[in-house]
């Protein structure tokens, strides 16, 4: 489904990914956790085939893309309902079918009375959502998403989680998602990837996810 | 369900504060900020007039009427059907030269800012119309067309079409590509990338040329007319001229003024208002 085979990126002189492989099969859920700047957002970029590497291969199959990304990135001149309708309409609704779907999504995502508001007009978290809704409603076979849930908090991060468990379940959605936050990666995926400060990226065994979320809290139980 | 969220939405947060703004930068005006503004506006325009007066005064009467004799000689001008017919005549080729120059430099500056190739190709050209002084462009269409309406019409929309076409090419090189990029990866088919992201991107600027264009356009009409029509606000300003008709000369300078608040005011700043209303939350 996702094949990344000894890919290397370069911006400028800065080496961002240096001989990166793993695979995704269709329908698995992988998390992606690094500490920032690492390039995170670099590979989800090269799946969406928004840059190509400098060397290896990168192979997606061709199928419809969700992707939200690590900002909102709405049209700032369009409606919160025009935002998650304008991909359906690429994708061949029409205008008025279109609406409709953007506005059950939007209901999904909590938002329900805000369809007519400008991204402006939306707090952080709200325009996060939107950029949710917007790349659920095109039924993705990949779903990319870029720490989609900063800037909420935890009860709508756990309703989100579980209406995105549900669509992935009922869409059989290869999901690529990257996140800061170690407890949500061991809530959704099935598979946990670790770009490591060194660039390598490694696998953390999940059999045990209790083990992992343990070392992840005395990890960071020195700042509580 | 909405009101929950809301709520849950309203405790303060680190990313809510980037709605607050710049509170107390002194550059939000409130109402009384606004009224005090307006007030040294009029303040300005009261001084012109008294300035007016003032030299009137002094100046001779045949070089300079006064504001008084000015009305008089426009009360005169807009109690007959000269005036109204001259002011359309005006206003017509302003409208269509202006139209075809904008809509042809709007494309232009579109296509150049999509691709390079024709932006360079394009450069010369856009190069020779900014530099070329106006006049000279009036002569050179007189010279090829003759006087009249078209002459008109041309040098109008000639002078006018490069300032459209930097601005617009302006706003398409400025488009945000993290929403090109959006566009790419939900597959946005091409009609769809112009309507939802590109167009919209560029009406900003473009309109910011449009609003630069149409105080062009008035100006060149006015030149046009004075050489190259028989007819005219322009034409009737020259005459006005030539037969020494001083009052009569500042009533049609006072028209163009009129014509050019109308147009401000009546066409393009509610045109801006409607194209940009999505923009009133960030202000
Ligand atoms: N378009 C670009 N041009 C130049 N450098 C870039 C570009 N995109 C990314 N980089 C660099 O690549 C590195 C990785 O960036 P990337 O956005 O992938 O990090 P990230 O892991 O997503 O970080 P974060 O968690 O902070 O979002 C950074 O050092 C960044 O400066
Ligand atoms: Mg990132």
């Amino acid at each position: 489904m996702i094949t990344f085979a000894a890919v290397s990126k370069w911006f400028d002189s800065l080496q961002v990914l240096r001989e990166i492989s793993f695979q995704v099969a269709q329908g698995e859920i992988v998390s992606i956790v690094g500490p920032s700047g690492v390039g995170k957002t670099t590979i989800l970029r090269l799946i969406a085939g928004l840059i190509q590497p400098d060397e290896g291969r990168v192979e997606v199959v061709d199928a419809v893309q969700g992707y939200v990304f690590q900002e909102p990135r709405l049209l700032p001149w369009r409606t919160a309902l025009d935002n998650v309708a304008a991909p359906l309409r690429a994708q061949g609704c029409s205008k008025r079918q279109a609406r409709s779907l953007a506005a059950d999504w939007l209901a999904r995502v909590e938002l329900a009375g805000f369809e007519h508001y400008h991204p402006a007009e939306l707090s952080g978290g709200m325009a996060q959502r939107v950029s949710i809704a917007r790349a659920f409603a095109v039924q993705p076979r990949i779903l990319l998403m870029d720490e989609p849930f900063s800037n909420m908090d935890v009860e709508l991060k756990a309703s989100l989680l579980v209406l995105l468990q549900r669509l992935i379940r009922q869409l059989g959605t290869t999901v690529v998602y990257v996140t800061h936050e170690l407890l949500e990666a061991l809530q959704l995926a099935d598979r946990l990837l670790e770009l490591t400060p060194e660039r390598d990226l490694r696998e953390v065994e999940l059999s045990d996810r209790a083990a992992v979320a343990r070392a992840w809290l005395a990890k960071i139980q020195p700042l509580l | 369900m909405a009101s929950t969220t809301a709520a849950r939405e309203s405790v303060p947060k680190g990313s809510d504060a980037r709605g607050s703004g710049p509170r107390g930068s002194g550059r939000g005006p409130g109402p009384r900020g606004r009224r005090r503004r307006l007030l040294f506006g009029v303040a300005g325009g009261v001084a012109i007039l008294v300035g007016w007066q003032l030299l009137s005064v002094v100046v001779n009467p045949a070089i300079l009427a006064s504001p008084v004799q000015t009305a008089i000689a426009l009360g005169e001008l807009a109690s007959g059907s000269t005036l109204w017919i001259q002011v359309l005549i005006t206003l017509r080729r302003l409208v269509i030269g202006l139209a075809v120059g904008a809509a042809a430099g709007a494309t232009l500056g579109v296509v150049a800012g999509l691709e390079p190739r024709l932006r360079s190709f394009f450069e010369p050209f856009r190069w020779v119309g900014m530099t070329i002084p106006a006049v000279v462009i009036a002569v050179l269409a007189m010279l090829w067309f003759g006087l009249g309406d078209f002459t008109v019409m041309f040098i109008v929309a000639l002078i006018v079409l490069p300032t459209m076409y930097v601005n617009t090419m302006a706003g398409v090189l400025a488009i945000d590509q993290k929403l090109v990029e959006m566009g790419h990866v939900y597959r946005f088919p091409r009609r769809l990338l112009l309507t939802e992201i590109y167009l919209p991107g560029v009406a900003s600027p473009a309109l910011a040329g449009l609003t630069l264009a149409t105080g062009i356009g008035v100006r060149a009409v006015v030149l046009a007319e004075v050489l190259a029509a028989m007819s005219g606000v322009g034409h009737a300003f020259s005459r006005a001229m030539s037969y020494l008709e001083t009052p009569k000369l500042y009533a049609w300078v006072v028209v163009l003024l009129a014509l050019m608040a109308v147009i401000e005011f009546g066409f393009l700043r509610p045109v801006k208002r409607r194209a940009l209303r999505w923009r009133k939350a960030t202000e």
